[in-house]
């Protein structure tokens, strides 16, 4: 309960700072959203040639972008540094938060907010809203896969950064698993061979933010839900225990910082 | 002249400094070409043909391999302009003895070559896996010349677009929407042909085409025509948009502000 209430203090700061600039933050959400759907004319020029491509329509497409924008998105704006954890590590900027009584790995990824997550966030709800596959049981389900997709791509980029406790810099490698998992996540697993979509259920977890809840918000089935949850918790421990295991090798790098 | 090329050199030194981080970068073009790879052998199987539109899987992975190298390799000078001008840092940059248009230009260029490079010798290696043998030599050449302009009107976009931070705080949007139409209208994840006809005329009449589809096309399909057609279009927009970019930093200078030193 305690964590809850020192979670959503971060969030109302991060909010309150956003409003600090409240048309830079505006603008950003409403690119955001114009971007996500000008990207997406490429499937309805694709579905418009192709029609139906091995059980995939545009309506599926919308789907599954709504639950991964919504997912990236959430994750951005609620979570913000979890793209930029590796380099706070290597240039030894985690002390500010090792000498607060809080969480820290939690305190780090919520400590910043990035704005334009909010546009992937409504953009994500509305394309699910339109796609055709709207009912309020339905929207449970979104809800569930999405709190899950977002649990999955925060851990999955924490194990990767957290390399750099052994490695130091890891913003290309960090790069490389941000563009596969998110790039990955938008394309229906259809169109890969066995050894790709295990791969993609495992060790590069893209179906499980993706396809997997797609399925899952199209029909209730118990595989998809124990995949769902069953990948967000072992993702989401694992990555605690390689964040902490690396922490006893953190070494800080005396700077003087000024975290705000 | 030779402050301009030291430039480059130094951009060039730069990237090379650290190459596990640069190697790191390149595969991600291999990552794109392997979805891609699946995307479009599913589509040509669904469709029972081995031809769509005068294109084979083997042309669409090859074009795309190309129009991914443009779109890694083209010039980020826009955060770079954006983030010294709003840090004040292009007051030192003005007082330099060379031209702040051109000192851009060459650090872009710099820090794209090895780039475009490293992008040719990992995306040919993995399309050559994916796809077969690599267009003709012909193709090669006509790619390589119309992508001289492809960069340079890139680059034109990309300082605009930067330059927007006298004005405007935030300026990474318009980069990512610029992203977007180059990728649709560029004809980067869909080739032209395959537009409808009506999409294709709005395109063909926008600079976007220029940028990706013209060097990508060629390099697939080479065809002498269609080379001069799109060499005279690419080149009209090279003037007009260095044009617009002259412009438009004459115009930036009159409202910069320096404040303390």
């Amino acid at each position: 309960m305690k964590t809850l209430k020192f979670l959503f203090a971060l969030w109302k700061a991060n909010l309150q700072a956003a409003m600090e600039f409240r048309a830079a933050f505006i603008t950003q959400i409403i690119f955001m959203i114009v971007n996500n759907g000008v990207y997406f004319i490429f499937w309805v020029l694709y579905f418009d040639k192709f029609g139906n491509v091995r059980g995939w329509t545009v309506n599926d497409m919308m789907l599954l972008f709504g639950i991964a924008a919504t997912a990236w998105g959430a994750s951005a704006y609620f979570f913000g540094n979890f793209t930029t954890l590796g380099e706070i590590i290597a240039n030894g900027r985690l002390d500010y938060y090792l000498s607060l009584p809080k969480p820290i790995l939690l305190h780090v990824l919520a400590s910043k907010s990035i704005g334009s997550g909010m546009g992937d966030i409504l953009y994500g709800v509305a394309s699910f809203a339109i796609s055709g596959y709207f009912t309020w049981d339905g929207f449970l389900r979104f809800f569930l896969g999405v709190t899950a997709g977002v649990c999955i791509f925060i851990s999955f980029l924490t194990i990767i950064q957290s390399l750099s406790f052994w490695i130091g810099n890891t913003v290309a490698l960090s790069q490389v698993a941000l563009s596969a998992v998110l790039t990955f996540s938008l394309y229906p697993s259809a169109l890969f061979n066995t050894t790709t979509k295990f791969i993609l259920l495992t060790i590069l977890p893209a179906a499980l933010v993706g396809n997997v809840p797609a399925e899952f918000v199209r029909s209730f089935s118990w595989t998809s839900l124990l995949q769902i949850t069953a990948g967000a918790v072992v993702f989401l421990v694992f990555a605690m225990i390689i964040f902490r295991s690396g922490l006893r090798r953190y070494e800080s790098g005396s700077a003087i910082q000024v975290e705000v | 002249m030779k402050k301009y090329l030291a430039i480059i050199q130094m951009q060039v030194i730069n990237n090379i400094a650290y190459p596990g981080d640069f190697l790191g970068r390149s595969i991600s073009i291999g990552i794109f070409l392997f979805i891609f790879a699946g995307l479009w052998r599913t589509t040509f199987a669904i469709a029972g043909t081995d031809v769509i539109n005068g294109l084979t899987v083997s042309n669409m992975l090859w074009y795309l391999m190309m129009a991914e190298t443009i779109e890694l390799g083209r010039p980020r000078i826009n955060r770079v302009i954006s983030e010294q001008v709003k840090n004040g840092e292009v007051a030192y940059i003005l007082s330099k003895p060379y031209n702040f248009l051109l000192y851009h230009f060459s650090f872009g260029l710099g820090d794209s070559l090895m780039r475009i490079v490293m992008n040719i010798i990992v995306g040919t290696g993995v399309t050559w896996i994916l796809a077969g043998t690599p267009p003709s030599p012909l193709g090669w050449a006509m790619a390589m010349v119309t992508m001289v302009g492809a960069w340079i009107l890139h680059f034109c976009m990309m300082a605009l677009i930067g330059l927007t931070a006298f004005v405007v705080e935030e300026t990474n949007s318009f980069e990512l929407i610029y992203q977007k139409a180059v990728f649709i209208l560029g004809g980067m994840l869909l080739p032209l042909d395959l537009f409808p006809q009506w999409l294709q005329s709005i395109a063909r009449v926008l600079p976007f085409p220029y940028m990706m589809y013209a060097p990508a096309r060629l390099f697939v399909k080479p065809e002498w025509g269609l080379f001069w057609q799109m060499l005279a279009n690419q080149w009209i927009w090279v003037a007009v948009l260095a044009g617009a970019l002259v412009l438009a930093y004459r115009s930036s200078e009159k409202v910069l502000t320096v404040n303390g030193g």
